[in-house]
């Protein structure tokens, strides 16, 4: 059909004859045909633009974003980009043909970013520890392969155990396509909100949970737990643990993220291994990944079924300070029993602090009352107990046993080159059981620099031991329970009794932390420290002492609490650390965006304007607008068809205005050559001619020798501005109109602007785009053109970008009455800073210009209603 | 609007009632199915104009629904919709001639506007031809 509707039309084309009453109608069709597909190519292009801003605001890594986020606005642009492509070739069939082969390298270039290549685990579904060391980290995940690492090269007594691997974890993953739903249903959620957040991690753990594991992966499973049961020829209850791949990225902790389950027998084993895979979705850890940037791909859940250890006492030993990288002890905190306290922080611990020497020598310790423990009973699994008599108040180690614990960590620390935190437990023979360790996160303390308590600074509480240093100020907001965690306001101080893991997925929004239980040793100060947030623990009474939504100042270094803001102390306040810059996610995006986002195509009349030199999806969106625009004013000309030319407005502003009529921009036919203003009822065209025509331009600004000699020489060099030549539009402003759409394509003086805009009841596609390039003068004098302009725009809240002296500046989604009075702001600056790059070196006679426009702007828009101060908000989704 | 008939296929039943209760409640007439063979049955039965194609179902994905739809009514436009983002998947509905390719979650007054955008374009196909039938004779 398309080449019978050519060749019609080519008869026009051809002979200037005029078509019949049926012809007229075919071409009419024919014509609204076009107009739907240029509309289209032009919500194509708005929205490709938009995803454009999108990405390049998430590129600034301020706010957080997943690999779903990559997705979705790669696969947004890429669409929207090829329908460009498709609608321009329906407006102009076969004349640029190219754009696809440019289209598809591009997408060639961008797919691997979007889908980076999985690495398909090779190995067994299951492990024995003794057959893993450190190069099976890929598969066993880094923990297990310390762990293992250890036992074999220093001789470390290390619980017996099997790993499920990558290859498991994938093989239950695969099963059931487990993985494909998981990401459907974070595509589907705004993860960024905390309610949304839970119930996603809810309804994904759920689908974990009830998901049967594949038969080969169970039967790998029961023979790993048997051999072991065989060689110890007894039950042998299990420690099930995370083991995630992972775990080691750079600067990254995953304290606390995932589940353990204690004294697992062998018909739990199943659903233990399960509940650890479920842990990675739990809102802690779905929350770290985002805000860290990490890639879910990126982080198999390997999962260690390790013998439970009878212990007699517990903890973890950092072998070094980590909030202060100048303090070279080592600290052991330990408790009686299973060390599970000293990392969930739900209770006071021992404290030992070791000098490092040969032979080290303890130095310190705080023994606290312990009126709990926990144990591991092989037939009622884990208890709490009371613990009685002096036990409580008795330290749960020896001082042979301190020292014997800070020599094994010094092993360790030597041998991995690096400070080291270190799980480690003490069987009911005495012996040292190491259970896991990982690299210590040390951040550098300024409490050196900062001034010494002043005695007037109110203070209102202290105490504690510093988690993580640093100073913030901010509202109290007291968390006692899960429901709390979703009204935690961004930038509050999060006052708590138990330093529980759970809270750390709050940490990206809290300005400080402070706890009345828990060690620096605890999971959440591992992650408080992580995202630089200023921690105190062990505060007594923090919670009843002080008051919700109550200022304070929180200097964790000094370990004091003050009312109000002590602007001395918040200027030693640390930036916060930006994890998303640089991270995984941020590397595929940026890698993406290189692709899409840079411009290329500036100069339409230049010689690389072809679609084969489109390097970027950018580029793709800025030829095929110009060029739609183009074909669009190409029609009714070509096809000798004068109901669709341009017509003359005739009016009062003393410059020639065309305008094409694309659908419903008249009131009537309107006949012969000219058209008058009360035909024409496109709202945005309108908007726009009352600002052109608000006030009579005054002519060009006087001018300096100075500015007239660097138009004249410009005008010598470059022909384009001689108004003797003929360019493609020279000399004439065409306006293109509908209703809801206009674009006005004007050279006034030397310099070229279009102004775009659709505006209407649609407010979600309600967009306003004005394009300002060269002028007369010299670069310097245009560069400082655009620059004015910018600032005049600005205060209106236009998103300005500046390339050369080439301006864009752009508004969308508000609604209709808003941005009638922009396009009327950019009507006026259309007409009155013609010329102005002439006097853009004297800085006076600019501030003059400035004052002015701006002061008769407000007197045109004095005369109706204010702009609206916000976009509209979406009526929801589904 | 009176005119529009649109069908919406999801394999997810849930979020195929809400989507349809939301746009009837719009003024749309629009009706559901869970299936690529269910909307090739009602596609046989009654005239549609716009169908919102889930992308991946069982049994007869999205892809293969597309490939037949447009096969046997070229004029009727397909909408994609997805939870499942693919640039790939979207490049190859787009040209085997579906209208856009859409990402879940889709605010409910951007994929009305779509099916009318999209009705707009069949309308225009009809006219085309119409026109075109008008000339020969």
């Amino acid at each position: 059909m398309i080449k019978r509707l050519r060749a019609f039309f080519s008869k026009f084309q051809s002979n200037g004859q005029q078509p019949t009453a049926a012809e007229a109608e075919a071409l009419r069709i024919a014509f609204k045909d076009r107009y739907h597909h240029f509309k289209q190519l032009l919500n194509a292009n708005n929205r490709a633009l938009e995803v454009m801003g999108e990405i390049e605001k998430a590129l600034r890594g301020t706010t957080p974003f997943g690999m779903q986020f990559v997705r979705s606005s790669c696969t947004r642009v890429s669409t929207d980009v090829f329908q460009i492509v498709q609608h321009i070739a329906a407006l102009a069939p076969g004349k640029y043909g190219a754009l696809q082969t440019s289209f598809k390298a591009i997408q060639t270039q961008i797919n691997p970013f979007v889908y980076p290549p999985a690495a398909e685990p090779q190995g067994p579904l299951v492990m024995p520890l003794g057959s893993v060391d450190r190069a099976s980290a890929d598969l066993t995940g880094p923990k297990m392969a310390n762990l293992a690492e250890l036992a074999r090269q220093l001789n470390l007594k290390i619980p017996h155990g099997f790993v499920v691997t990558s290859t498991g974890f994938e093989c239950f993953m695969k099963s059931g396509d487990l993985q494909a739903e998981i990401n459907r249903r974070t595509q589907a959620t705004e993860i960024e909100r905390p309610d949304h957040l839970y119930a996603l991690s809810t309804a994904i753990q759920q689908l974990i949970i009830q998901s049967p594991l594949p038969d080969e992966l169970s039967r790998a499973l029961a023979d790993a737990q048997e051999q072991m049961e065989a060689v110890a020829g007894k039950h042998v209850p299990l420690a099930v643990r995370s083991s995630a791949i992972g775990e080691d990225l750079s600067g990254a902790s995953f304290a606390g993220q995932y589940r353990s389950i204690l004294n697992v027998g062998r018909e739990a084993l199943a659903d233990a291994f399960k509940e650890v895979v479920a842990s990675k979705y739990g809102p802690p850890a779905m929350t770290y990944r985002l805000h860290r940037g990490i890639r879910d791909e990126e982080v198999p859940m390997c999962v260690g079924c390790l013998q439970m250890v009878d212990a007699k006492a517990g903890g973890v030993l950092y072998t070094r300070n980590p909030v202060d990288i100048r303090n070279e002890a080592l600290i052991i905190h330990a408790t009686w029993g299973l060390p599970k306290t000293v990392v969930d922080g739900s209770a006071a611990t021992d404290q030992f602090i070791v000098r490092r020497s040969s032979p080290p020598v303890l130095a310190e310790q705080h023994i606290p009352h312990k009126p709990q423990r926990y144990v591991c009973y092989p037939e009622e699994g884990v208890c709490r107990l009371t613990t009685t008599g002096d036990q409580a108040d008795s330290p749960c180690l020896t001082d042979s046993q301190v020292l014997a614990l800070a020599e094994m960590g010094m092993r360790i620390e030597n041998y991995y080159g690096q400070p080291q935190d270190v799980e480690w437990a003490l069987d009911a023979d005495d012996q040292l059981i190491l259970l896991q360790c990982r690299p210590l996160q040390q951040t550098v303390s300024r409490a050196a620099e900062m001034p010494p308590a002043d005695p007037r600074w109110p203070l209102c509480l202290q105490g504690g031991q510093t988690a993580s240093s640093g100073v913030a100020a901010g509202k109290v907001f007291i968390v006692t329970k899960e429901a709390d965690a979703l009204q935690f306001p961004k930038g509050a101080i999060l006052v708590t009794v138990q330093a529980l893991p759970r809270w750390a997925m709050l940490l990206n929004r809290a300005a400080a932390l402070i706890t009345e239980q828990g060690s620096l040793a605890g999971h959440l100060a591992n992650v408080a420290r992580e995202f630089q947030i200023p921690a105190i623990f062990g505060v007594p009474e923090a919670t009843t002492r002080l008051a919700s939504r109550q200022a304070v100042t929180v200097d964790a270094n000094g370990c004091k609490i003050y009312s109000g803001r002590i602007d001395e102390l918040l200027a030693f306040r640390d930036t916060p650390r930006n994890l998303m810059a640089g991270s995984r996610v941020w590397q595929m995006l940026d890698g993406a965006a290189k692709m899409i986002i840079p411009l290329h195509l500036l100069n339409p009349d230049g010689p690389d304007f072809r679609p084969e030199r489109c390097r970027t999806l950018h580029d793709i969106t800025r030829f095929c607008h110009e060029k739609a625009v183009h074909e669009m004013f190409r029609f009714g000309k070509a096809h000798h068809f004068p109901e669709r030319s341009s017509k003359q407005l005739r009016a009062q502003v003393p410059m020639q205005w065309w305008i094409l009529n694309l659908d419903d921009g008249f009131n009537t036919e309107v006949e012969g050559q000219y058209v008058e203003l009360e035909n024409i009822v496109s709202i945005p065209m309108r908007a726009l001619w009352a600002g052109i025509s608000a006030q009579p331009w005054e002519g060009p600004p006087p001018v300096d020798s100075k500015g007239f000699m660097s138009v004249m020489f410009q005008a010598t060099t470059n022909k384009a501005l001689l108004p003797t030549v003929r360019t493609t539009m020279t000399n004439r402003n065409y306006f293109m109109i509908s209703k809801n759409y206009c674009s006005l394509q004007s050279r006034l003086g030397f310099h070229f602007s279009i102004v775009e805009a659709l505006v209407g009841e649609r407010t979600g596609e309600n967009y306003i785009n004005f394009t300002f390039k060269g002028g007369g003068a010299d670069f310097s004098r245009r560069l400082k053109r655009v620059q004015f302009i910018q600032e005049l725009l600005e205060p209106y809240g236009f998103r300005i970008t500046i390339k050369e002296d080439h301006l864009n500046a752009r508004i969308e989604q508000y609604i209709m009455s808003t941005m009638i009075q922009y396009l009327k702001i950019l009507g006026f600056l259309t007409i009155h800073t013609r010329q102005l790059d002439m006097i853009m070196a004297n800085p006076n006679v600019l501030a003059h210009y400035r004052q002015k426009i701006l002061a008769d702007i407000d007197t045109m828009l004095a005369a109706d209603t204010p702009p609206a101060a916000a976009p509209s908000a979406a009526t929801g989704n589904v | 609007m009176e005119s529009l008939k649109a069908l919406f296929v999801d394999d997810e039943t849930e979020y195929l009632q809400t989507a349809i209760k939301r746009m009837k409640k719009r003024g749309m007439n629009i009706i559901g199915v869970s299936s690529g063979p269910e909307a090739l049955a009602i596609l046989a039965e009654q005239k549609m104009d716009v169908v919102v194609m889930d992308m991946r179902m069982p049994g007869m994905d999205g892809i293969q629904a597309l490939r037949e739809v447009k096969q046997l009514y070229p004029l009727v436009e397909v909408i994609m919709l997805t939870g499942h983002a693919s640039m790939e998947a979207a490049i190859q509905g787009m040209e085997l001639g579906a209208f856009d390719y859409l990402m879940k979650p889709i605010d409910i007054d951007e994929l009305i506007y779509k099916i009318q955008d999209a009705f707009q374009k069949r309308q225009l196909q009809i006219k085309k031809i119409e026109s075109m039938e008008k000339m020969r004779r």
